[in-house]
């Protein structure tokens, strides 16, 4: 982008996405799809669901988080203001979800889980999944994420990713007839909540400023729409939907594990390229109106 | 005391010499700028307008900035001035975002050269090595030239009156556009300004309450 060009139209935020921002992208995902798949493992008495979901939001989030910093060595200095940076309640509900899971999932195999050491890791697994929704919205110069409905649509997904990764691990574990098809009641919940939370939001947005229009538009229609329609509607949508009503009549157990192992990994992909594209179009309006964006004057 | 800025842009000729003096005495590398010149066209032909809007961190009286720092490294001191203490800042880059003004910059390469391929000159060197010396991987932004605003202090100057005492890019301006002084103060020439050219900030809507104004 020329510097004459430079906020005086809609200008993306880049240091999340691009280049290294590609990392926060993908520890926001892993995190919550980690937590998730910890939050129904523990609903559904699934130790498996339990350790992968704890390993993902640890090893992989909480990892690739770190090294998205500057200074990762620093990162224990981004406790120190829980008060007003949700980066620091994320750091801090991580922290204690890690901590509690792990506590939990070993009184477990020993045989003496806690209901109320189960209640609070849950508690912080689900603050894990919030939380990246929460420290967006925050950002109140992005009409795409300064909505309510973010961080209930990034819980939604997160549950509904974790829930996905929970039925795969059932699969894998020839869980299917126990924990399977309970996982898959959830997963039909979480869908139809997903989908019309993602067309409730979408339409929210369209209507707060013109750079919210204007980001949304290119979600649609614009550059990414290939993207949009292909891999978040098609394959992370419409696959999920097809297979969920077919197995309503023919039984999850009568599904070959093939297709459920396909529909789960187009849910991931379809979840994790819809993140994609509210980060890189997180908008900023211009600072002074433009022949190129008349409409937005900055005034 | 609120220190806070003036632009007039009806003064401003887009000559870029804020830029180019804010560059030179911070040393910046390559790409980087803490004052900006946006320039754009509005209307169609044949009445075409072209818009000038000098801009520079807003040092916001509600910074979001401030709010959603994790380590306490971006501050605002009791003048006003928002600035980042470099040894506390893990480049997470919230604060980058949070900005509605995108008014600030993460250094990634403080050895980046302005002739590639030939290494950093001995003026380069002594620039961001000794002179003003910026921690990379780190968040960087105007900070109202706060040393000078801290040696005015200590030589008992007037902020925005004695030329030391007043940031560079105020002191290059060759139209005068930019003034500088003491917002909380109703006598001072930046609130005089501001009360009879009514002036206005930008994107008041955020509520982050800028102190830096424009006059049109």
């Amino acid at each position: 982008m020329k510097l004459s060009e430079w906020m005086v139209k809609p200008t993306p935020q880049t240091e999340w996405i691009d280049k290294r921002g590609i990392l926060f992208w993908l520890a926001v995902f892993f995190i919550e799809l980690g937590a998730g798949a910890f939050f129904v493992g523990t609903i559904f008495k699934s130790i498996e669901a339990m350790l992968i979901g704890w390993l993902i939001c640890g090893v992989l989030g909480g990892g690739i988080h770190v090294l998205y910093l500057g200074h990762p060595f620093r990162f224990w200095r981004m406790v120190s203001k829980p008060g007003s940076s949700w980066i620091s309640r994320g750091l801090i509900f991580i922290s204690v979800f890690l901590v509690l899971g792990l506590i939990y999932m070993i009184l477990t195999q020993v045989g003496s889980s806690s209901p109320i050491l189960m209640i609070l890791a849950d508690l912080f697994a689900f603050l894990s999944i919030v939380y990246a929704g929460f420290a967006m919205n925050y950002v109140n110069g992005i009409a795409l994420w300064n909505t309510a409905l973010l961080p209930v649509l990034y819980a939604v997904s997160g549950l509904w990713g974790g829930a996905g990764l929970a039925l795969g691990i059932a699969l894998a574990s020839g869980n299917v007839s126990t924990v399977g098809i309970s996982v898959e009641e959830w997963i039909r919940v979480l869908l139809i909540s997903y989908v019309v939370l993602l067309i409730a939001y979408l339409i929210s947005v369209r209507y707060t400023n013109p750079t919210g229009k204007f980001s949304v538009q290119e979600i649609v229609a614009g550059k990414f729409k290939a993207l949009t329609w292909f891999v978040v509607v098609l394959l992370g949508l419409v696959v999920p939907v097809t297979v969920v009503l077919i197995s309503l009549n023919a039984g999850l157990e009568n599904m070959p594990a093939a297709v459920l192992y396909f529909t789960i990994l187009c849910e991931l992909l379809g979840d994790l390229t819809l993140r994609y594209l509210i980060l890189k179009e997180g908008l900023y309006s211009p600072l002074i109106a433009s022949s190129a964006y008349p409409s937005a004057s900055g005034y | 005391m609120r220190l806070g800025m003036v632009i007039d842009r009806k003064r401003c000729i887009a000559c870029y010499s804020c830029m180019i003096s804010c560059k030179q005495s911070h040393a910046l590398p390559p790409d980087m700028f803490w004052n900006r010149v946006l320039v754009s066209e509005t209307g169609s032909y044949p009445t075409v307008t072209k818009e000038i809007l000098p801009v520079i961190c807003n040092h916001c009286k509600e910074a979001a900035c401030v709010e959603v720092c994790p380590t306490g490294a971006t501050t605002k001191r009791e003048d006003g001035i928002v600035y980042v203490d470099a040894d506390k800042c893990v480049g997470c880059r919230y604060c980058l975002v949070a900005c509605p003004y995108q008014m600030r910059t993460y250094l990634s390469d403080n050895k980046k050269e302005y002739w590639p391929g030939q290494g950093l000159t001995e003026l380069e060197k002594f620039g961001r090595e000794v002179f003003y010396p910026l921690q990379e991987k780190t968040v960087v932004k105007c900070n109202f030239c706060i040393e000078r605003m801290d040696k005015a202090k200590e030589d008992g100057l007037t902020i925005g009156i004695d030329r030391e005492a007043t940031p560079v890019c105020v002191n290059a301006c060759p139209v005068k556009a930019r003034t500088f002084g003491d917002l909380d103060d109703p006598n001072s020439n930046v609130s005089k300004l501001i009360k009879e050219r009514k002036g206005h900030q930008l994107h008041h809507e955020y509520g982050t309450e800028p102190s830096v104004y424009y006059l049109d």
